[in-house]
């Protein structure tokens, strides 16, 4: 009787398969979609209210932010390209008085593609470089480029950043390309001015670099960075990521030249060169369930070593004030060595929902940062819930952050 | 009498003989002239894939328990490989809002993913799905006959992607490489005019992927093509994406334009 009941349910299998196929494709009858046309615009305005507790005692602190992204990118004759991104962020904090605008001018430029394989850029651009996740030391024009920090998510820092005045050139062949690219000194000092186009955080000084990329085969193809400028030596780069199987991807970052201690150009000590490395190194594994997990091997070979940064640390206050702050102007770790681990899982159990979380760990004092993300979207909605914790002792990497715990509710609406 | 006889016999089996022997000779004729899978599955790649470098939108339409939950506009670029054969495409993302201006390249599977607001080069796993039910591979063209075996099993009549039933081969496909998205495929193929009817993806261990029809045959770029799939889930079937494709042209692709470096500049026309 069983083996009957069996026998009727596999026969029944291919009629009840084709059942649904009917009915998917009566519903797949009722699509009136109509492809959608490129547009030139990108518009999206931001709201945030967030909660924070700072290292210590007190009370929570509140805050709102408003912001409105553009980014445009047409063209406008046969060959030509103008593409411009600005962000306005509106600030305020529950117990200040006012607000605080700080506009970030990221790109303005212009393109010419003079034949396919030829092109030309001109006006501030955000060229950057790199394979890894969490730390990027082939990122070249990164210093100074932070204006507005709105997330510590590494997708953020890079978006939210100015672009650097230059001219570039880039020459393609089948398999591979060249690039150079020349950044003038424009001004002298970044400025504080609510709405300017601060060419002294990011022009302050001469600057070059070229790019050779080359495919070796199907499954390596190298880039290959020089760079240099006014008052430091030329660096190398290199960057590679690999196709390891179906689901993992690896990856190689590295810089290497003669260059000064992150300690000594913070804190303007004498000149202490010497060839020093940079590296991040590390994988990214996606699960059948679209679940990707990166883990990052990070080494500053600028940054203080466990010894030195308890020297420091235990020092004097300034001193370690101003190394922390120039480290993070530069968007340079302050030690030798850290781990970051990343997970991102889109569509996770319910469509549209985006779960992300980041973890960067100093491997010298062992302070942790973590960050996690929800993220719904419906058409042009986002409503993204953020946490952020930094744990360890107050003078620690992470520990040392002003705010202990912060929450934060952001809601994106694009036009 | 006997001797007529024998002479009647020898006759009747000179003529068997010779019914026999042009039977088989007709018989080898037919099988010779019978189509491989191999070459059923190429005529039927060709009808789905334009013979030149090209340019198309798709467009998907995702739907869960009936409702629509989704949908994405892409345009693509799409040129053979000349020496593997396989197609690399370049794609740019148009719709949603949020996705607008992002931009993929695909060459087998070196697969990399830009965007234009963090300027990140992102190198993909054919495993990270962008496109929800959609893996990488479904929204580029790619030639089937290039990466699998092909073996007919028989012809049939199946109901195909607007319910009538049609005559077709049915082939089952199993992959030639090791790096390929799916690792065996059932596929009928209209044996009027081999025209890809339906397909059945499945993984390593035999588990349903996806179903796909072919359907909304239309004629572009003087090729009566299907410019619809649609696709349902393996384990869900109220999962259902339909992927249509529209704006059809022939494209001037330079072999340059296949590399990560290109992407930032890669506009569609």
């Amino acid at each position: 009787m069983r083996t009957l009941a069996l026998g009727l349910i596999v026969a029944a299998t291919p009629v009840l398969a084709l059942d649904e196929d009917a009915a998917a494709l009566s519903l797949a009858d009722q699509t009136a979609a109509k492809p959608e046309k490129s547009k030139d615009w990108r518009v999206f305005a931001e709201a945030a209210v967030r909660q924070s507790t700072h290292q210590g005692a007190g009370a929570p602190q509140h805050g709102e932010r408003l912001s409105l992204d553009v980014r445009y990118d047409g063209s406008f004759a046969a060959g030509w390209r103008a593409v411009f991104a600005d962000r306005l962020d509106m600030n305020r904090l529950g117990d200040v008085a006012g607000n605080t605008h700080v506009n970030t001018l990221k790109e303005a430029y212009l393109s010419w593609q003079a034949t396919p394989d030829r092109a030309a850029d001109l006006g501030r651009i955000n060229a950057r470089y790199g394979v890894a996740m969490g730390y990027n030391p082939t990122d070249y024009f990164r210093a100074g480029a932070l204006r507005s920090i709105v997330s510590l998510d590494p997708a953020s820092l890079r978006e939210n950043r100015l672009g650097s005045v230059m001219l570039r050139g880039q020459k393609l062949w089948d398999g591979g390309s060249a690039s150079v690219l020349y950044s003038p000194k424009l001004a002298d000092r970044p400025s504080a001015g609510d709405y300017s186009i601060d060419l002294g955080a990011t022009n302050r000084r001469e600057r070059w670099l070229a790019a050779f990329s080359q495919k070796l085969s199907e499954q390596i193809s190298p880039q290959f960075l020089l760079s240099g400028g006014s008052g430091q030596s030329a660096q190398l780069g290199f960057n590679l990521a690999l196709l390891l199987n179906n689901a993992t991807v690896a990856f190689a970052e590295w810089t290497g030249g003669r260059a000064a201690s992150l300690l000594a150009q913070a804190l303007a000590r004498p000149d202490d060169a010497a060839f020093r490395s940079r590296l991040a190194t590390g994988f990214t594994y996606t699960t059948e369930s679209n679940l990707s997990l990166t883990l990052e091997y990070e080494y500053n070979g600028t940054g203080l070593d466990r010894d030195g940064w308890n020297e420091l640390r235990q020092g004097s206050p300034a001193s370690y004030r101003v190394y922390r702050s120039f480290a993070a102007k530069q968007q340079e770790p302050v030690t030798r060595e850290n781990l970051f681990f990343h997970a991102t899982w889109t569509d996770a159990m319910v469509r549209h929902l985006d779960l992300t979380a980041m973890v960067r760990y100093n491997v010298a004092d062992h302070s942790r940062l973590h960050w996690v993300e929800a993220r719904y979207h419906w058409r042009r909605v986002d409503l993204a819930l953020q946490a952020q914790r930094n744990d360890g002792h107050p003078s620690s990497d992470f520990g040392a952050l002003p705010e202990r715990r912060i929450v934060q509710a952001v809601l994106r609406y694009f036009f | 009498m006997h001797c007529a006889m024998f002479r009647q016999a020898q006759t009747a089996m000179q003529l068997q003989r010779l019914i026999v022997g042009a039977s088989v000779i007709v018989f080898s004729n037919m099988i010779s002239a019978a189509p491989s899978a191999q070459a059923i599955l190429a005529a039927s790649d060709a009808i789905r894939n334009p013979g030149k470098p090209f340019g198309l939108t798709v467009t998907l339409v995702e739907y869960r328990n009936g409702k629509q939950a989704g949908s994405n506009t892409l345009n693509v670029y799409s040129k053979a490989d000349t020496n593997s054969g396989q197609f690399r495409s370049l794609i740019r993302f148009v719709a949603p809002a949020r996705d607008a201006g992002k931009l993929m390249l695909k060459s087998g599977n070196d697969l990399w993913f830009f965007d234009p607001a963090s300027k990140a080069s992102i190198r993909l796993s054919p495993q990270q799905r962008l496109l929800g039910q959609a893996a990488n591979g479904d929204v580029v063209t790619v030639n089937l006959a290039k990466d699998y075996h092909a073996q007919l099993l028989g012809e049939e009549a199946i109901a195909d992607g607007d319910r009538q039933m049609r005559r077709c081969y049915r082939l089952a496909l199993t992959r030639a490489a090791a790096d390929v998205t799916y690792d065996h495929i059932d596929m009928w193929i209209d044996v009027t005019n081999n025209r890809p009817v339906k397909g059945r993806f499945y993984t390593e261990s035999g588990q349903l992927l996806k179903t796909a029809y072919y359907r909304r045959f239309q004629s572009q770029l003087s090729v009566e093509r299907p410019t619809e799939t649609v696709i349902i889930d393996g384990l869900d079937s109220n999962w259902v994406t339909v992927m249509r494709y529209s704006d059809y042209a022939w494209r001037d692709v330079p072999e340059a334009w296949f590399q990560r470096d290109y992407l930032p500049r890669f506009r569609p026309e």
